[in-house]
């Protein structure tokens, strides 16, 4: 059962996803497992239902589920009753698609849950996504035969394309919501393209920088062609992406997507450095995911909410979606790097730990109640974080040892 | 934190920011930019050391101590901020913020309500510390080293592999921030200018790399070849900040063309001019190594024909690779390579000056010539 520590802590994370000053899950939400794999996953889903509005009232509700009657209304298990809510008739089961541990939950609520039939979110965009790779090849138009083919390296149609497919999904959305149009504007795919472009460039940047050999299953750029090759090809990316980016011709539009270039950066410079205190250090880990992952999401999400629909309000629920979505996923992507293998993930495992990272999984285990597990997880955690400076040798033995504790801790 | 740094590893007697390096006559080139300086209204030649002095590029600093003594380019790049470049660091900004203030206020709207200090718009100035931050962006990205080709005299892996990060993020910082800035603006079309001179810029740096990275030391081009990749990799980003400079003044497509056409022309003068410096100088010492890619080698090229030139080289080599610069540069001299490309410097210097004249005279017009006399100057 929780613990006053834990439920201080999760409330602190609710908290910060929400902005919000005041508390809205129920007792029974914060049962927390120890678990440092629960703890991540039950995060994230919250992370993912907390698009819908907050409400004051702080009703008990004794963990099961609500129906609703309307049609366009969701059920949902731990929130209390909503008077209005936002329909999102196709966008309540891409949270799903990335739920993909299979522990034996105590709680339920670690599980987003919806009256909805899954679709395959894919499937829905996929009209809108077909020539998406086909147009992105046509923003990158150079002449000089090399440098096109590093920089259609990656749009080569093997992608998830999940950004782009988010954000064709939240234009509809915003459309029929605004004018019940069923039409996606060529601006908005634009955004969608402009989009996976910036994050191909951040790739291929973030390849560079972590030195890193292969990415969705095949060699990085920097492999095949060198690293000066491979920092140029990210920043004609760039160039391409901010070219098409000027053309939809709207200043706000260009604002909102340029914040997103700022904020990988300085994401980056997050991930360089680390915090002291304990209770910073997650902090200082969520801020760096926001910056990293879930800013481009978010603010691709509001910028298509811009072009689709004039209400403010429309506007910050999409950006509080599309964070919300983001973290969740950088979490689950995290905790992946621990518990999958390399054939599935397309790159090589245990990335995050090899360059000394501490990531979510980590932070959780180290937080751990029993003295003896806290101190070998802060022993792992301080140990990786300057591993990179030890010799090679030493650090393989070390690293296989670490990768053990982790393994077993959860 | 810079300063700091910078001292450490500094060589003494730089003259501090100030474009010069290259021009012979270093007196008249820094008199042209100071007069310039004081029409514009304040120095420019600190534009991109106040993005350096951001948290995060303190950061990097601090980081970047632990190259100090490695051979990593980076350390060479930091070092160019401060003290003497080749590369006329700061020049650009100028002349931004010159032509903007050559072509006068706006004359398309009564309703253009925008501060103007000394005659210059804040949008304009803006535009010329972006294009600060893009040129200087780019100069570290240029200082990346390739891992796969990196031999064991070269030091530590892991030295070089923590320089190529540092230049990275680095890099990404000021671009990120000349993004923003950019957005700032809130003008489509000027964004749209400067983003494809970026795309220019890494078309032209690619083709440098390109040709040092072969192994035979010289390209089969040609000089309207050579003109195209130079204007790629030095004259996009100047021409074009001076186009949106006209544009956030709304100033008439002819004027945007011609302060284009000004842009364009001085640059490859200035080109032409620093890659002139090893075949103009009367130095009794050493020659200097230049480019087998610089202008009056690709034109002597064209007059000798490539098989006489590759022989020329391969003398000059001699035995052991090393290549005996002072030779070369007497089998260039000798050739019409050096007369020719001084010609094709004052060209583009006349056009330069030609496209000027439609601009009202002013102070500032006559320190954008003076800036092309003091690039075509060769005594």
């Amino acid at each position: 059962m929780a613990s006053g520590e834990n439920r201080a802590y999760v409330l602190q994370l609710a908290r910060r996803f929400t902005g919000s000053s005041r508390p809205f899950l129920c007792e029974k939400g914060l049962s927390v497992t120890q678990g440092a794999f629960e703890s991540c996953t039950s995060v994230s889903a919250r992370a993912s239902t907390a698009r819908w509005k907050r409400t004051d009232r702080f009703a008990g509700c004794s963990c099961k589920r609500r129906k609703f009657s309307a049609p366009e209304q969701k059920s949902m298990c731990h929130f209390p009753q909503r008077s209005s809510v936002w329909p999102f008739p196709k966008l309540c089961s891409i949270p799903w698609r990335f739920y993909h541990t299979s522990t034996a939950l105590m709680c339920s609520c670690s599980k987003t849950v919806s009256d909805e039939k899954y679709q395959d979110p894919f499937q829905l965009g996929r009209k809108d996504l077909k020539n998406l790779y086909e147009d992105i090849k046509k923003e990158l138009l150079v002449s000089t035969a090399e440098l096109r083919e590093m920089c259609e390296y990656y749009f080569d149609g093997k992608g998830k394309a999940f950004r782009p497919m988010i954000v064709v999904l939240m234009a509809r959305a915003c459309n029929i919501h605004h004018s019940n149009s069923r039409e996606v504007q060529a601006s908005q795919r634009s955004v969608a393209i402009i989009a996976e472009m910036i994050h191909t460039a951040s790739l291929v940047h973030d390849d560079v920088i972590d030195d890193a050999n292969s990415r969705r299953g095949k060699m990085t750029v920097n492999q095949i062609w060198g690293e000066r090759k491979a920092v140029l090809a990210g920043d004609f990316i760039l160039s391409a992406a901010s070219l098409a980016l000027a053309r939809i011709g709207n200043t706000t539009i260009i604002s909102v997507l340029t914040q997103v270039i700022e904020d990988l950066v300085r994401g980056e410079f997050l991930q360089l450095g680390s915090k002291e205190n304990e209770n910073e250090r997650f902090a200082h880990y969520l801020e760096k995911t926001f910056k990293k992952t879930a800013s481009l999401i978010a603010n691709s999400c509001k910028a298509v909410s811009i072009l689709g629909c004039p209400d403010p309000k429309v506007h910050e629920i999409a950006y509080q979606y599309g964070k919300n979505v983001g973290i969740a996923f950088q979490l689950i992507d995290d905790v992946l790097d621990f518990t999958s293998c390399a054939d599935h993930l397309g790159k090589p495992a245990a990335a995050d730990l090899k360059l000394g990272l501490a990531t979510g999984p980590v932070l959780f285990a180290c937080r751990q109640k029993e003295p003896r597990g806290r101190l070998e997880c802060m022993h792992v955690f301080v140990s990786s974080s300057f591993g990179h400076l030890q010799g090679h040798a030493s650090q393989e033995r070390q690293e296989r040892e670490e990768y053990q504790l982790l393994g077993s801790a959860a | 934190m810079w300063g700091a740094l910078l001292r450490r590893w500094g060589r003494g007697g730089g003259r501090r920011g100030l474009s010069g390096g290259g021009p012979p006559s270093a007196a008249p080139w820094s008199q042209v930019v100071s007069e310039a300086e004081k029409i514009v209204g304040y120095p420019t030649s600190f534009m991109s050391l106040r993005c350096l002095l951001s948290d995060e590029l303190s950061n990097i600093a601090m980081q970047v101590r632990k190259l100090v003594g490695t051979k990593h380019p980076l350390l060479d790049t930091a070092r160019g901020f401060v003290y003497d470049s080749r590369n006329n660091l700061q020049m650009r900004g100028l002349v931004v913020l010159l032509i903007s203030k050559a072509a006068g206020p706006s004359t398309a709207e009564l309703s253009f309500q925008h501060n103007m200090v000394s005659g210059i718009y804040s949008s304009q100035r803006s535009l010329a510390e972006i294009t600060e931050l893009i040129h200087t962006a780019f100069l570290v990205h240029r200082g990346i080293v390739n891992i796969g080709e990196l031999k064991s005299c070269d030091g530590p892996l892991k030295d070089m592999q923590f320089g190529n990060k540092m230049a990275v993020l680095s890099g990404d910082f000021l671009l990120a921030n000349a993004c923003t800035s950019l957005a700032q603006l809130q003008n489509t079309k000027v964004v749209e200018l400067i983003s494809s001179a970026i795309g220019d810029l890494v078309q032209g740096i690619y083709y440098e790399n390109s040709r040092s990275s072969e192994n035979c030391l010289t390209d089969d081009i040609g000089i309207s070849t050579w003109k195209e990749q130079v204007f790629l990799s030095h004259s996009a980003l100047l021409a074009k900040s001076c186009q949106a400079a006209m544009e956030l003044a709304k100033h008439s497509a002819e004027m945007q063309d011609m302060a284009f056409r000004y842009g364009k022309h001085m640059s490859m003068s200035h080109k032409l001019h620093s890659d002139l410096q090893p075949f103009v100088k009367e130095s009794s010492s050493d020659a200097m190594a230049f480019s087998l890619n610089c202008a009056p080698a690709v034109l002597h090229q064209e007059f000798l024909g490539r098989d006489a030139w590759i022989k020329q080289i391969r003398e000059a080599q001699g035995k052991g690779n090393l290549m005996d610069y002072k030779k070369l540069q007497e089998a260039i001299k000798a050739g019409k390579g050096v007369t020719s490309a001084i010609d094709l410097c004052r060209c583009h210097g006349n056009r330069a000056l030609a496209a000027l004249e439609s601009f009202p005279p002013s102070e500032a017009r006559a320190a954008l010539a003076n800036i092309v006399h003091a690039v075509t100057r060769f005594s």
